[in-house]
């Protein structure tokens, strides 16, 4: 989707959908579960638009949008970065928990 | 590396012609599947004859080798000494290392430097040679934690503490080791690494290695770790649809054969019904054909079995008698402890109340003089009946070797039992009972549960003249000695059961039937005789080799391994009967009035071939012998950590294999990734300069045609 083309108020609403985590009729609970990825793709996609692009009307509330989305991302980055090292060095010495945690137990080593 | 070269020239031909039958021929070959690989079968020669050492696990430890996912590669050393270490462990400049040694280099000094140094060492190869004076890789205190004597039962006796039963172990089997441990046969493949070896690492007057220098790469990858318990619990968390079983338990079947049969469904207590068990063990591990630790027990046994057939048939004697060969004694006791759980939970034909006495018969082949020695529990003697029961089987077994050339002698009182089945069923009940051994304190056997306890040891020796036919029914001396065994524990055991005193000197042990099942057992199970009782449908147990002895994993289906086939249809024709029924009779012989499949199994066997024919005269066989799940009971009872039961299990595995080739040096691979990463950058930069200056390079052809217009 080329936003080149869309007119101002149309990207705000975009941004503002994926900011929300509103896509299509899908009920929030969908957009909570992927919304890193989606404030991801806002903060990617609309970043020249938000920052980079002359002043126009929605332009503010889309920097809104945006800078929330980037916070929102940095927030999970944090968290899942800490757990997955956590879970990675601990998994062998919680044995059993370790094992009901974990999907898929590599072969051969603890 | 110059053939495989030069293959791809001839592909590469600028004739179209030439390019396009290169292409069909190399197509043919793939379809064909005849050379497809042939690149990797000029680089690498794959070995084939290896036994390598797995990961086994218990309750608390993992013993045994581990290589990593993708094989580890060293550069081959032959060790020539113990000194020579240094160059693997320090010396030398191409580590890591694959140190091949020798079989008389093969000591616990040696592999736990080894151990140590763990990141020049990528494995270890060992070439069976000549036998060293002594060598047990096992435990100086064999199963000291399953037997009888523990702290509460007597104190005194507990670890070995009076007795060390096998003071020559060094424990080499129950390490843990990271790197990958095989062991090769001497023979044309080790020959090739030798030779690669001397061609390419020979260090040549003190100048440094030049490559390319001959490699090894063995892959091993064991899918189990740390304990039991954690490879059962992640062997049953299925998350997909098929499941991955990271571990097996160890079992196998124990092989059992009463004189007079019981009814095969009705298991708990028989009312009035006194048994007196005769069993050896099969202590079987890896590569070891436990020729004095376990064949010498079980081969007496048989012969025993087949001395009192025609005893107890024409007259029966009041107790019954069992014979019991357990499996897996060697892993904390797996057959024992599970046919007396089996009994203990009225899930055997019999019970423990059942049982009158037993009579063990441990390594009895290899004799310092001429006595055998009786071994009994003291602690259990304390009870006078227990004590009078036992003085009586001594008797009863001393007066048996009259006439033959051996006597029987009592241990010292105070002594406890070796490592036996017997201390299993003691551990459930103070049952009167004495175990056979040719040794007075600890074993007599120098290779205790290693590779060298073959038939050497025994000092099995053939005339050399003689053909493998001529040798199987050569007896040797230490089938006399064996026989001489053999009947006098069928004499003791006739008096035992309370058979008649006027028949026991008719019981005599078959010299011909001993030498032909050691020679069967301990140089070749593909002999004339083993072929005529077994089934035909397992025939190809049979080799040119010793059978395997290893205790395998307890499979699900009833495939038992070739030892346990051998012994149940050794034991059924010599004790059973041979019938006139046809094939197909023996597979159903209910539908016959005096045939019952309760008490009686019908087997239908390969038979001998008669002189002047080529059809083996096959024929059914009616017999008791029975064979039961030996499975350690930890596992029906889901204990993993369980200090009662033996809880050994082996892990699985994807692949193993090994391959030797030629390496070149670090800095030349470097080199040959590093031109190739730039090639790569190169290209990409020409590309992108080509693609952004495009109109520039190709406009000016065009530009006359344009002003045409």
């Amino acid at each position: 989707m080329n936003l080149e083309r869309l007119p101002n108020e149309e990207k705000l609403t975009l941004c503002r959908k994926y900011y929300l985590g509103k896509l299509q009729m899908y009920v929030c609970v969908w957009g909570f579960a992927f919304l890193p990825f989606l404030w991801l793709v806002n903060v990617v996609w609309f970043f020249k638009e938000a920052f980079v692009k002359p002043t126009y009307t929605e332009q503010l509330q889309i920097k809104t949008y945006v800078k929330r989305s980037g916070l929102g991302l940095l927030l999970w980055v944090a968290v899942l970065t800490t757990w997955i090292t956590i879970f990675q060095h601990f998994r062998a010495e919680w044995g059993e928990v370790g094992d009901y945690l974990s999907f898929t137990i590599p072969l051969g080593i603890p | 590396r110059g053939r495989a070269c030069g293959g791809l020239v001839a592909v590469v031909s600028p004739c179209t012609s030439k390019l396009v039958t290169s292409i069909q021929l190399f197509l043919f070959f793939c379809l064909s599947d005849v050379s497809c690989n042939s690149v990797a079968q000029k680089i690498y020669v794959e070995l084939n004859n290896t036994v390598p050492c797995v990961r086994l696990l218990n309750a608390t430890h993992q013993i045994g080798c581990q290589s990593s996912i993708s094989g580890d590669t060293g550069v081959i050393h032959v060790l020539e000494s113990e000194a020579d270490l240094e160059w693997p462990l320090s010396k030398g400049p191409n580590p890591p290392y694959m140190v091949l040694l020798e079989s008389s280099l093969f000591t616990k000094s040696i592999m736990m430097k080894m151990k140590n140094a763990s990141s020049r060492v990528a494995g270890v190869v060992v070439v069976q040679k000549t036998s060293p004076p002594e060598f047990s890789p096992h435990t100086t205190c064999p199963n000291e934690n399953t037997g009888v004597y523990t702290e509460t039962y007597d104190h005194n006796l507990a670890h070995c503490n009076t007795t060390v039963w096998n003071p020559r172990g060094n424990g080499l089997s129950y390490e843990e080791f990271d790197s990958p441990v095989f062991s090769l046969k001497e023979d044309n493949e080790t020959e090739v690494i030798k030779q690669c070896y001397f061609d390419h690492n020979r260090v040549v007057n003190g100048s440094g290695l030049q490559y390319p220098l001959c490699a090894m790469q063995l892959f091993s990858h064991m899918h189990a770790v740390t304990d039991t318990a954690t490879c059962m619990r992640r062997s049953s968390m299925d998350f997909s649809t098929s499941p991955v079983m990271v571990c097996d338990p160890l079992g196998g079947y124990n092989v059992c054969a009463f004189i007079r049969p019981y009814n095969s469904t009705a298991f708990g207590h028989k009312e009035n019904e006194s048994v007196v068990i005769l069993d050896s063990r099969a202590f079987f591990l890896e590569d070891s054909t436990g020729a004095e630790g376990s064949v010498s027990g079980f081969v007496t046994l048989l012969a025993a079995a087949q001395a009192l057939r025609e005893a107890t048939q024409e007259a029966p004697p009041t107790r019954n008698i069992l014979f019991a060969f357990f499996h897996g004694e060697v892993f904390d006791y797996i057959g024992s402890s599970r046919m007396v759980y089996d009994m203990k939970n009225n899930m055997f034909v019999i019970d423990l109340d059942n049982v009158h006495s037993i009579l063990e018969i441990g390594q009895v082949a290899v004799r310092s003089g001429t006595n055998l020695f009786l071994h009994s529990d003291p602690v259990s003697r304390r009870n006078n009946t227990v004590h009078d029961e036992v003085t009586n089987l001594v008797k009863n077994l001393q007066s048996s070797t009259a006439g033959l050339n051996f006597s029987l002698v009592e241990t010292d009182f105070s002594q406890p039992l070796p490592p036996s089945s017997f201390q299993r069923l003691l551990r459930a009940r103070a049952i009167p009972g004495i175990v056979l051994a040719d040794h007075q304190t600890d074993i007599n056997n120098r290779y205790y549960e290693s590779f060298y306890d073959n038939a050497a040891h025994l000092n099995l020796t053939y005339p050399s003249n003689l053909s493998p036919e001529e040798q199987l029914e050569f007896v040797t001396d230490t089938a006399k000695s064996l026989t001489e065994v053999a009947t006098a524990v069928a004499r003791a055991l006739f008096k035992q059961a309370g058979g008649n005193n006027s028949q026991v000197n008719k019981i005599n042990a078959d010299p011909k039937t001993v030498t032909q099942m050691l020679y069967g057992f301990l140089v070749r199970s593909n002999n004339s005789w083993f072929q005529a009782v077994m089934a035909p449908e397992l025939k190809d147990i049979l080799q040119p080799n010793p059978p395997q002895y290893y205790v395998g994993v307890a499979k699900s289906s009833h495939q038992a391994n070739a030892l346990t086939y051998l012994v149940q249809y050794l034991l059924a024709n010599l004790t059973g009967t041979a019938t006139n029924l046809t094939q197909s009779q023996c597979k159903k012989p209910d539908e016959l009035p005096n045939e019952s499949t309760y008490l009686y199994s019908y087997l239908w066997v390969q038979g001998v071939v008669p002189p002047n024919s080529t059809q083996r005269e096959s024929f059914c066989v009616r017999t008791a012998v029975r064979l039961v799940k030996a499975v350690s009971p930890a596992f029906d009872l889901g204990d993993y950590i369980s200090k009662e039961y033996s809880t050994w299990t082996k892990s699985q595995w994807k692949f193993i294999k090994a391959r030797i080739f030629l390496v070149a040096s670090r800095d030349l691979e470097m080199l040959t990734l590093g031109v190739g990463v730039a090639v790569l950058f190169t290209s990409l930069l020409v590309t992108y300069f080509v693609r952004t200056k495009a109109d520039v390079l190709f406009s000016s052809v065009r530009e006359p045609n344009n002003a045409a217009y």
